[in-house]
């Protein structure tokens, strides 16, 4: 990791263990890592961006960073007004995007956007008049169906039935495929959750005495923790790579494989961080369901292991086999 | 935070250019050759194949020019090796040599040994093979007890037994872990040193032991009496423990630890061109996904070696996972086939198939079992 890309994951850490609020944290531009630097952002790229959202899974920040960012940089694309404001996004949006006279409308339900409940506003990507477009709801003006996740996140649905919006048409990447960079976030955040039931685990492996000893000290127990540290370092390797094929251009292979593998990790991970743990994780108090919970439900959003494996299987097979190997060492 | 390092490396820029001038070679070379020959190639014994590569430069590609060696970078070696798995090519006669015995001669031989030996070995002529386990030495390595005492005149008298040794009968020289002090129960890992051996010497006895395929790979070596010059110590009496460790790193670090099975990935593949199966797509989907991570994680390591660390952690935890990726393939192969494919069919994805549901339990064992890697990962992780 580049000197530069460790401080700025450090010093984003460091915020996020003092449980920083949004407005603190959105005025150390946080928000707007991904933001070009003409545009008043940091103009980073999707490496340093990965690594403050592992950071952020990490320490289980109770905020949509992720969305945020995403929202920002869609934003700043378009040259719309960007609101200084919480923001998020719905990666899967189904309604229709059309203007009349007075300006834009949209008419849709937007499903699981994090934090919906208390955006102020809600970007998107519709395709209207042949191509993406960036659109801005406000929340204000839609009917909310306030859902959470398995860890108490929000995840609420927006119904909104002609309702003015901002649009703007837009070409980068992002805007093409919103879900899949949305999916590249989530893996980091899993990458830093991860590593963040397994330090608690390995913590409590040598605190925790049975049989007049450390249950760490068992190998039963260290061979499932190893197998813990193996996957987690996996799923990190795999954020990772994707994440800097993201930044040097297309990375939809990268960001289906990553994620499956990380969601492959989850199960692995909480099963362990569980069984180590005993009865007190399964506790509301204890914290590791702070980082197992999120995981549980992160495994679901921005595409289930059904939904990449179908998108990464259909792409190989209908490269054949006899590309395979040409084209993963392509990329 | 106990995150392991797996820093992402880039290849050189010159490695597309090498990578299609092996496929050429290759394509050239291996016409013909059915799946199940390609699978687990790194096995497969091919002395013919192997001074081929030995011509082109491609055995013990990074060794210096003095010793035969051609001084290309370590990574363009892992791009040699990465194509010629994944091609399938029959690379199991010089894999030892190029892998590790020839790194161990160049890390601790004299100046005699390495002119001796390593120029026939990047010719593809002088095969190597491993001297580690024993009957009662397996994962426990440091329990050897074959012996070599120090004669009065300076040389070595060896006793004692090898086994599990892959292609000793083809093969010219070992490199064998043995005991030369007293056992130290305190210190077990004292009193070890390496010996290079030539397996002509008169009082060693090799013996093939035929797998459970009935394949004759494996071998017994005794050695009874046999006297060899003080020439034949590699590096220095005593230190056989910490030497066979680093040679551990090498043998446990390459893509060889994930590729088993890959010729049989490839036919899931191929059958998933011809059967319409959303079951087929999603395990392809789940199985690439395992692969591209493993080939990151793999190429990290071998961006670490060449940047001269011993990454014994990452590269324990590549093995691991490795293996239990190419040992996963054929189980779910079996599974997903339909009633139409059967086990004893004389086709590419079946013989694949029956070879590698009976081999792949051995991948988790040579080279280190996975109980014993993952004792070394949870040392990393604090908990020994």
């Amino acid at each position: 990791m580049s000197e530069q890309r460790q401080l700025l994951s450090d010093s984003a850490a460091r915020l996020f263990q003092a449980n920083a609020g949004w407005d603190e944290i959105d005025a150390l531009g946080i928000a707007d890592l991904l933001v070009p630097e003409d545009r008043g952002g940091s103009g980073a790229d999707w490496d340093d961006a990965c690594a403050v959202l592992q950071a952020a899974g990490h320490a289980q920040t109770p905020l949509p960073l992720a969305e945020a960012m995403l929202a920002r940089k869609l934003l700043a694309e378009t040259a719309l007004e960007a609101p200084r404001s919480l923001l998020s996004i719905a990666a899967n949006p189904v309604g229709k995007l059309a203007r009349d006279a007075r300006g834009w409308k949209f008419s849709g339900v937007v499903t699981s956007v994090p934090w919906g409940r208390d955006a102020a506003h809600v970007v998107t990507t519709v395709t209207s008049e042949g191509g993406p477009h960036v659109v801005v709801l406000a929340v204000a003006d839609a009917s909310v169906h306030k859902r959470t996740n398995l860890a108490d996140e929000p995840r609420d649905d927006l119904r909104f039935d002609s309702t003015p919006a901002l649009a703007a048409p837009a070409s980068s990447r992002e805007a093409q495929r919103l879900l899949d960079y949305a999916a590249l976030a989530r893996t980091a955040q899993i990458a830093g959750a991860l590593q963040s039931a397994l330090e608690r685990s390995i913590g409590y492996a040598l605190e925790r005495k049975q049989f007049g000893r450390a249950i760490g000290q068992f190998q039963a127990v260290q061979q499932q923790l190893a197998l813990f540290g193996a996957e987690t370092a996996a799923a990190t390797c795999a954020s990772r790579s994707a994440a800097i094929a993201a930044s040097a251009g297309d990375a939809s292979f990268e960001i289906a494989a990553a994620k499956l593998r990380a969601n492959q990790a989850i199960g692995v991970a909480t099963a362990t961080a569980h069984q180590v743990h005993g009865a007190i994780g399964f506790t509301r108090e204890y914290a590791l369901r702070q980082a197992t919970q999120r995981l549980w439900s992160w495994r679901s959003e921005y595409g289930n292991d059904r939904y990449w494996s179908e998108r990464l299987g259909r792409a190989v097979i209908e490269r054949g086999a006899d590309s395979f190997w040409g084209n993963l060492t392509d990329r | 935070m106990h995150a392991f390092k797996f820093d992402p490396v880039a290849l050189p820029a010159d490695a597309p250019a090498f990578r299609k001038e092996i496929r050429e070679f290759l394509a050239r070379e291996l016409t013909a050759v059915p799946a199940e020959r390609r699978a687990n190639c790194w096995a497969v014994f091919d002395a013919d194949f192997t001074r081929k590569l030995g011509a082109r430069g491609w055995i013990g590609m990074v060794w210096p020019k003095r010793y035969g060696g051609h001084e290309r970078s370590a990574l363009e070696r892992y791009v040699l090796l990465e194509e010629l798995l994944a091609a399938g090519a029959p690379v199991g006669a010089h894999w030892i040599a190029d892998r590790q015995s020839g790194p161990n001669l160049l890390r601790y031989g004299s100046e005699l040994q390495r002119q001796k030996f390593l120029p026939g070995m990047a010719r593809g002529e002088i095969l190597c093979c491993i001297g580690m386990s024993e009957p009662g030495a397996g994962s426990d390595l440091a329990a050897v007890r074959t012996r070599a005492e120090q004669l009065p005149d300076g040389r070595w008298r060896i006793n004692g037994q090898k086994i599990w040794t892959s292609n000793a009968r083809q093969s010219q020289l070992m490199i064998a872990l043995v005991r030369t002090g007293p056992l130290d129960e305190k210190n077990r890992h004292a009193g070890l040193s390496q010996f290079l051996l030539e397996l002509s010497t008169p009082g060693i006895r090799i013996q093939p032991i035929v797998d459970l395929v009935g394949h004759p790979g494996f071998n017994e070596v005794f050695f009874d009496d046999v006297v060899v010059g003080p020439e034949c110590l590699l590096g220095a009496a005593g230190e056989g423990w910490r030497q066979v460790t680093s040679e551990l790193s090498l043998e446990r670090s390459g893509p060889e630890r994930y590729l088993s099975s890959f010729a049989l990935f490839i036919e899931l593949v191929r059958l998933a061109q011809r059967v319409d199966s959303e079951a087929l797509r999603h395990a392809v989907g789940r199985l690439t996904a395992e692969l591209w991570t493993l080939r990151q994680m793999s190429l990290s390591v071998a961006g670490q070696l060449a940047a001269g660390e011993d990454p014994m952690l990452a590269a324990a935890i590549v093995k691991d996972l490795g293996n239990s990726f190419e040992q996963s393939l054929p189980t779910l192969v079996q599974a997903l086939v339909g009633e139409d494919v059967r086990l004893e069919d004389d086709t590419d994805l079946a013989r694949t198939l029956a070879l590698l549901l009976q081999t792949s339990p051995s991948f988790s064992l040579r080279g280190g079992t996975r109980e014993i890697l993952r004792g070394i990962v949870a040392r990393g992780l604090g908990l020994r």
